[in-house]
């Protein structure tokens, strides 16, 4: 029945089969066409109607009309403009694809441009910044500066310096965990902008073991959360607060002064 | 489709007249082949008044190799009186598809037919056609 149907309609179509080529823009068209070129009988239509359209064009015309007529197309809507084709469903889809995967790569690049060594860690540790209550911390209130002594005599962490910018600060806790890869983290709750330092181990090569450094400060920033992250002695440290880069930039570039 | 030049000649202008009115007023239509339109109608309007052809059940053939052949005899007046002659809605089918300016899509929207109309009109003009060439020119025909 469908095979019918199918036949039914290419037949109603090889009626209507344009007579110059260049109106076969149709793409069903253009399979009904091709399917039956060969057949006497299209070839005997076409021959046909390619004459009947020759005689047409014959037919006079009076002068006073033809003048409208001169050096004009008679249907200058049926071409194909940028517009048109720009409404077309499929150069729309691509169109509209290929933006949402170039949007992709870019933010990828991006991205990637930022990344710096323990750049992964610096973001699980501001969620982690982002779930810790001051309960959880052991209340410890001194100045910052002074928490290295007790990573290293307590933990036996060395290099878990706290810098000279952010030395001087009130703590109100601190703890040292392991994270699931079982790196051993120090964490630090300053009264200061409610603000939480952490310092781990900088990553390293994973054939040479050596420190993988990065010069000066970078940023990461992970749910609403930014983090300024520094490198020495193969620790890496990290200042975090809940807001944007701007809360931070004061105390590094008061350090940049110094 | 008037098959008289005259007449033609008064729908053309009056259908241009009317436009450049409709486009001093800023009321051109959005759609396509508008103005088509409106000339079709106005050429059905033109000839409602008109004699109208005896509904004859024409004779058909089929289309011969010999066609183009007969074709060019005739002469282009004979071919527009005899599309004239045709009742409408298969005259505005053969006149358009033969202007040949349109595709099929656009003669169906422009003639309001569905394809399945389009394709039964032009195929029985074309059967039509070729008997009245046959009878015209019988010694060129297979008949």
């Amino acid at each position: 029945m469908r095979m019918l149907r199918l036949l039914r309609r290419q037949r109603a179509l090889l009626n209507c089969a344009p007579i110059s080529q260049d109106r076969l823009a149709d793409r069903t068209m253009r399979a009904a066409v091709s399917r039956a070129d060969d057949s006497d009988e299209f070839v005997n239509q076409q021959s046909f109607d390619r004459a009947v359209a020759a005689l047409v064009r014959l037919i006079p015309i009076p002068p006073e009309t033809a003048e409208w007529f001169s050096e004009r197309d008679l249907v200058v809507g049926s071409k194909w403009t940028w517009k048109k084709m720009a409404r077309n469903p499929a150069v729309l889809a691509i169109s509209i694809a290929v933006v949402v995967i170039a949007g992709v790569s870019v933010f990828q690049v991006l991205s990637r441009l930022n990344d710096f060594p323990g750049s992964a860690t610096a973001r699980k540790l501001l969620t982690v910044a982002a779930s810790t209550r001051p309960v959880m911390l052991d209340p410890v209130s001194t100045e910052a500066g002074t928490l290295s002594d007790l990573f290293f005599m307590k933990h036996g962490l060395e290099h878990y310096d706290v810098p000279t910018e952010f030395a001087d600060f009130r703590t109100i806790g601190c703890r040292v965990f392991e994270d699931e890869e079982s790196r051993r983290i120090a964490q630090i709750w300053l009264a200061e902008k409610r603000m939480q330092l952490f310092l781990f181990p900088a990553e390293r090569n994973a054939k040479t073991g050596a420190v993988l450094p990065f010069p000066g400060w970078r940023y990461v920033h992970q749910e609403g959360w930014t983090g300024a992250v520094t490198e020495r002695s193969g620790v890496c440290f990290m200042a975090t607060v809940r807001g944007p880069e701007k809360d931070l930039e004061p105390y590094l570039s008061k350090a940049t002064g110094k | 489709m008037l098959g008289d030049s005259s007449k033609a000649q008064e729908v053309f202008h009056t259908t241009l007249r009317e436009a450049a009115n409709r486009a001093a007023q800023g009321e051109l239509p959005k759609e396509s082949f508008w103005l088509f339109r409106d000339a079709r109608w106005r050429c059905l309007e033109a000839t409602k008044t008109d004699l109208q052809p005896e509904a004859l059940k024409l004779d058909e053939h089929d289309v011969t190799p010999q066609a183009a052949a007969q074709i060019e005899q005739l002469k282009p007046t004979q071919l527009a009186v005899w599309i004239s002659g045709a009742p409408d809605p298969q005259r505005t089918a053969l006149a358009l598809f033969y202007l040949d300016e349109f595709d099929y899509n656009e003669i169906l929207d422009l003639a309001e037919l569905k394809l399945s109309e389009l394709s039964r009109f032009l195929a029985r003009g074309r059967r039509q056609l070729q008997a009245w060439l046959d009878a015209k020119h019988p010694e060129q025909g297979t008949v």
